[in-house]
């Protein structure tokens, strides 16, 4: 005779921690209750990377943060050191040439298509489709070598956008090399070739964020383009020569896992339109204000205060930057994306979900613990 | 271009009686006593700023006051307007915006009340964020100097090789 | 027959292939993934990356450590079963870096694990990785 079992008694939660020496987790942990296979509540636990930037920046001159502010997400450093460079000229008053505006633009969205191409890599590696982390970041390296020849080094790129313009001109061959590589992405942008039916299973109607809680819990960028608000700050306020160039806005409807990755790849061939048209309309003259050819360390900045927006490949990023006549800044402010979109926006997606779908809720939001912690 | 932050700062000029200033386009800056920080705070989510970009606090040493700023957006005017006001040093507290924006406020103040050690009232999870077991003084003070710290806790002056951290 | 001490013997069947469990922080994941990648393939050398300390030879250290994150390098160095290797990774594991003036972040790395090769650089190629997994052969192929 076969004994009947007992069912399991109401109430019988056990926590788990799904935490930073997990293979599929980065250097973040998330503690979670579990009733069953169902998350019942998440706390998140950040600070493993916490350095304390903001007061690191309080002790070196502009120049010396220059080649610091590449390090606050190792994932994106050209945008980070466009945002500091704005913040910086626009306390000091200081006017950039032409050459200079079209030389960042070109390098901040090939950042943000190398960026892209990395969330596609471990979006699909979280879900089990090995192959597409493997072709990611294969397709990556070819984008790494631009910056080799142009900047001087694979991943940080020494400071290239300085506050004034940037450091060096674009060598001879720079021009025919972007073309040949931005042909060679075409088939990271074709989505017919790149979906996989179990990916498209494990990522439709899963994770879901309405419009009306993404605003409360303060989302920016491609995820709440994702839940249908069409805003991006290269439109809103443009700074540099977005104004003069033509591009358009992906959004959709859902707000589930799937629109989020249809977005970034969507948003690759935009910022490949941008960068054909940054190279044809490429201005003659000077790469830096002549005043900052020869760098003094010891000039002072004017006493005020500034705030300046920019949208890098996560979401909308904010320096405030305060100076009282020294010759470095006396309080720097760093607003990133990441900051909300781990830590409320992660707990409150995460209730009610099942345990075997918590990775392709995670890595479907883009996150970058450093950002987070500065 | 200029005309809707003109319109918008007459009226918050009269209706609070500050003095603010428009910087450039899109950016306005405005002072104000604490005491009235959630009126306006109310006033202006109803006007239309319905997104907290940040909140910041400034230490002004020798004034001994600390200073905090919250940065609005708003997505139909296009404006962003900087709320600034002025708090004692040694006792720090102020009523918190929570109950205006939710939870985007709240992870802010959390990650001021540990780095500088300002209570705001309202806010009902203060835990650490970043740091755990951490005994000394509240970090981004400005009278913790860093690098005597680091000097005195994990160098040291007798290494030939490691002098060059002490000059 | 050639007679070998113990600890040669154990440390010569790390020679066959390494198994490498990946403790990286922020900067060593830029540098260190692609080397799992189609173009520096790592796999030609026998060296996979295993999910979990106890199956695993070498311990990479990529990058920087705070205070909160060195306790648990700790206790995954523990769990892993002889022979181990630990390499470290980078500028600021050697004298603390370029955040040397932090107060949270950890200036020398051999003050909490045991360390048997440094690879420096900001952060360091590919390359300077799988040369350094060849002279780790080299020296098991020396030792007595």
């Amino acid at each position: 005779m076969i004994e009947e079992m007992e069912p399991a008694p109401k109430n019988s939660e056990y926590d788990l921690y799904f935490g930073p020496a997990h293979p599929g987790s980065g250097n973040f942990g998330v503690k979670l209750k579990i009733d069953g296979e169902k998350v019942v509540s998440a706390r998140a636990d950040p600070g493993y990377l916490h350095r304390g930037f903001e007061k690191l920046m309080e002790y070196r001159t502009p120049l010396q943060n220059a080649v610091l502010s590449d390090r606050l997400c190792v994932l994106e450093p050209l945008n980070w050191n466009l945002i500091h460079a704005e913040a910086v000229d626009e306390l000091m008053d200081i006017q950039v040439p032409e050459r200079a505006k079209y030389i960042r633009v070109i390098m901040a969205e090939l950042s943000r298509i190398q960026s892209h191409i990395i969330w596609y890599g471990v979006f699909s590696k979280g879900t089990g489709f090995d192959t597409g982390f493997k072709m990611a970041f294969g397709y990556r390296d070819y984008i790494l070598d631009l910056f080799e020849l142009i900047t001087g080094g694979r991943v940080y790129p020494a400071g290239y956008i300085c506050p004034g313009g940037v450091r060096r001109d674009l060598p001879d061959n720079a021009k025919t090399k972007i073309l040949k590589v931005l042909e060679k992405m075409k088939p990271m942008i074709k989505l017919e070739e790149l979906e996989n039916p179990a990916l498209n299973a494990r990522a439709k109607n899963i994770g879901i964020l309405k419009l009306k809680d993404a605003i409360r819990l303060g989302v920016t960028g491609p995820i709440l383009r994702a839940s249908g608000m069409k805003i991006d700050v290269r439109k809103e306020e443009p700074y540099e020569v977005y104004d003069q160039l033509d591009f358009e806005i992906p959004t959709r409807k859902e707000g589930d896992a799937y629109a989020r990755y249809y977005i970034g790849i969507e948003e690759m061939k935009q910022s490949i339109k941008i960068v054909k048209q940054a190279l044809e309309k490429l201005p003659k003259g000077e790469v830096i204000e002549t005043s900052l050819k020869k760098p003094k360390l010891s000039s002072k900045i004017p006493e005020g205060e500034v705030y300046v927006r920019n949208e890098i490949a996560r979401g909308e990023a904010g320096i405030y930057m305060v100076s009282n006549g020294n010759n470095t800044p006396y309080r720097v402010k760093v607003r990133g994306p990441d900051f909300l979109h781990m830590i409320p926006v992660l707990e409150h997606l995460l209730k009610g979900v099942q345990i075997a779908d918590v990775p392709a809720v995670y890595w479907s939001l883009n996150i970058c613990p450093a950002d987070m912690d500065r | 271009m200029t005309k809707k932050e003109n319109q918008l700062l007459k009226e918050i000029n009269t209706k609070f009686k500050t003095k603010g200033r428009i910087q450039r386009e899109h950016r306005i800056w405005v002072t104000i006593n604490e005491k009235k920080l959630t009126e306006i705070c109310k006033w202006l989510k109803e006007k239309g700023f319905e997104h907290l970009s940040a909140i910041s606090v400034t230490d002004w040493l020798e004034q001994k006051e600390y200073e905090l700023t919250y940065h609005l957006w708003s997505y139909d005017d296009k404006i962003l307007i900087t709320v600034k006001t002025r708090i004692n040093r040694n006792k720090p507290i102020i009523e918190s915006v929570t109950s205006i924006w939710g939870e985007s406020a709240q992870i802010h103040e959390r990650e001021l009340h540990e780095l500088f050690g300002v209570k705001f009232k309202g806010n009902k999870d203060l835990l650490p964020l970043f740091l755990e077991n951490w005994q000394g003084p509240a970090p981004f003070r400005k009278d913790f100097d860093w690098r005597d710290y680091v000097r005195e806790e994990f160098y040291d002056k007798k290494n030939e090789r490691e002098k060059v951290y002490y000059d | 027959m050639v007679k070998r001490s113990e600890k040669a013997k154990t440390m010569r069947k790390l020679i066959k292939a390494i198994w490498i469990f990946n403790w990286f922080n922020s900067c060593g994941f830029a540098e260190l993934v692609p080397l799992v990648g189609s173009r520096w393939d790592m796999e030609r050398f026998g060296m996979i990356i295993v999910g979990t300390p106890r199956h695993a030879d070498v311990l990479f250290i990529a990058g920087y450590q705070t205070q909160k994150s060195i306790e648990r390098a700790k206790r995954v160095y523990e769990q892993m079963a002889e022979p181990r290797v630990v390499i470290a990774l980078g500028s600021c594991t050697m004298t603390g870096g370029m955040y040397w003036d932090s107060y949270n972040t950890i200036k020398k790395l051999d003050k909490y694990l045991p360390i048997t090769m440094y690879i420096p650089g900001c952060p360091p190629r590919p390359e300077a990785v799988f040369e350094a997994c060849e002279k780790i052969f080299e020296h098991v192929k020396e030792l007595k």
